[in-house]
């Protein structure tokens, strides 16, 4: 796996409100993260010559990048849409930035993915409902399946077969999460949870309760990059992606492999082994998780504890505020927003700046954050760093 | 049996074999008639070997449950209220691939994984669909 070449840099970040944005089209949402991300840096529309988006989910659309170009007034000479699924498509994002950078196709690029998820559904529309979300929906739709939630339901009940886990695992990184969130001022949950809160909330699919599920929302969030000479001639905070890796295993739930077998244990070896780093050296953790079994699945595989310890790993406290490796200190999916997890890679950047405010990790120089679209079918593990 | 609701599938020229088995109450397979690999879905290539010398090969019809879900809200609107809560399972076919079904048949509420399920086809409008039900020895 190669390491990703240190020239190319993060040099911007930016970030729409989220909740409810009523009136705001997805174009618009993507438009005013992009220009957020350039005012971080001290940068316009002017300085940048290449785009990076993923259309939006709610309401697909073909040619999302040349759309946004154009209704932002660029005229971009690396212009493309990556659409790899939760997190993992951010990322994806950054390697093609810093691909096209450091092979001259472009100076200045910005990445960017937003939408009108919430308010701009059709009416009636339940849950995340996508149609044609991943394509098998001929071996789905007549037995039922619908929604992301209930393929995360299936790998939640086969967890606590395998490992003897149960419903106080989930509810214990629903809780961290929570307080993390509490944290944020932008998160759109303002309330603490308590363990028994998440216990008594409704059962969407068993096992999973509507606690653990993220928030359908509005929203957007953009990075700018640069190479490092033009980084330091800005005198902008720099963060370097310093690995990343990713695996495919599967599209549909019925094709996934057993747990232990699923892509983000491979991608993790790879991301760290191109980092030289182990989990003990992280300052912190952005974890995709549309559903808290994303969570405990993931602690499990990127070696923070032994398959299956995941949730006795979450109670010694390591992942709350102020814990050994905070996990998705912004609140994450499940209490700040479901943006498609770009907002995981905003926090990371923001905290390697030292700019998060009441919730910023001491000194932070090293985060992961990982990603898996639709059910741990594509998993991806990245590595960033303060420069 | 429970007044079932579904979506019937949109077959394709490469599929439409399975659905029409399914009406002649037949699960059926591919196999690889190079490698011997036997999968589901149908596709027109091997997904092990590559090979598009396949045969459709009928199914015991029963395997063991993998894991399970109650879908405890409609995802179809107030129509589907009726189905709440419905099961849906991942099967291990003794025959080898593991598939995506929904359970009917009593002892739904009961059911864990491990449980051995067999086949069972239920008619819904011009369809009958490979749904699975416990088997108690």
């Amino acid at each position: 796996m190669p390491r990703v070449t240190d020239e190319a840099v993060i040099i911007g970040l930016g970030e729409t409100p989220v909740g409810k944005l009523p009136g705001l089209n997805s174009v618009q949402i993507q438009a005013m993260a992009v220009h957020d991300a350039l005012r971080s840096c001290g940068l316009s529309i002017r300085d940048v010559d290449g785009l990076i988006n993923l259309d939006p989910y709610s309401f697909p659309n073909s040619m999302f990048a040349t759309t946004l170009a154009e209704y932002l007034g660029l005229k971009p000479s690396f212009c493309t849409t990556v659409d790899v699924g939760g997190t993992v498509t951010g990322m994806t994002m950054l390697q093609q930035a810093i691909w096209a950078i450091n092979s001259g196709h472009c100076r200045t690029a910005v990445c960017v993915y937003g939408e009108n998820a919430l308010t701009g559904r059709s009416p009636g529309a339940h849950g995340y409902m996508l149609k044609n979300l991943l394509g098998g929906e001929e071996w789905e739709e007549p037995f039922g399946l619908q929604g992301m939630v209930s393929m995360y339901a299936l790998l939640a009940q086969r967890y606590f077969h395998d490992y003897g886990a149960d419903e106080s695992d989930l509810g214990a990184i629903a809780v961290s999460t929570r307080e993390h969130a509490l944290l944020n001022p932008t998160a759109m949950m303002k309330k603490p949870m308590t363990l028994e809160d998440h216990r008594r909330s409704r059962i969407i699919c068993s096992p999973l309760r509507l606690l653990d599920c993220s928030l359908v929302a509005d929203g957007g969030g953009a990075l700018v990059l640069t190479g490092a000479a033009n980084a330091r001639r800005l005198g902008a905070p720099m963060v370097r992606m310093r690995s990343f890796a990713m695996r495919m295993t599967h599209n549909t739930v019925a094709q996934m492999p057993d747990i232990e077998d699923l892509g983000m244990r491979d991608a993790g070896r790879d991301a760290y082994e191109a980092a030289g780093i182990g989990p003990e050296d992280l300052d912190m953790a952005q974890l995709h998780d549309a559903f808290t079994i994303s969570v405990l699945v993931t602690i499990d595989a990127l070696g923070f504890c032994e398959p299956g310890g995941a949730g006795d790993y979450i109670r010694t406290g390591a992942t709350a505020p102020g814990g050994k490796c905070p996990v998705n200190t912004h609140g994450g999916l499940l209490s700040q927003a479901h943006i498609g997890g770009m907002l995981h890679l905003v926090e990371a950047v923001r905290q390697l700046r030292g700019e998060a405010g009441r919730r910023q990790v001491p000194d932070a120089r090293l985060a992961l954050v990982s990603g898996n679209g639709g059910i741990f079918s594509l998993c991806g593990v990245s590595i960033l760093e303060r420069v | 049996m429970e007044d079932i609701l579904a979506i019937l599938p949109s077959p394709t020229k490469e599929t439409a074999p399975f659905w029409e088995g399914c009406n002649r109450s037949e699960l059926l397979l591919r196999a690889c008639e190079d490698c011997a690999q036997v999968f589901y879905y149908p596709r027109l290539y091997c997904p092990k070997c590559g090979s598009e010398k396949l045969a459709w090969r009928a199914s015991a019809g029963r395997g063991t449950l993998y894991s399970f879900t109650h879908v405890g809200v409609s995802f179809y609107g107030p129509t589907w209220e009726s189905q709440i809560p419905y099961t849906l399972v991942l099967v291990d076919l003794d025959d080898g691939p593991r598939m995506l079904s929904r359970l009917v048949g009593p002892d739904r509420d009961k059911v864990k994984i491990g449980d051995r399920v067999r086949v069972e086809f239920v008619e819904f409008e011009t369809q009958k669909l490979p749904y699975f039900s416990i088997v108690r020895e």
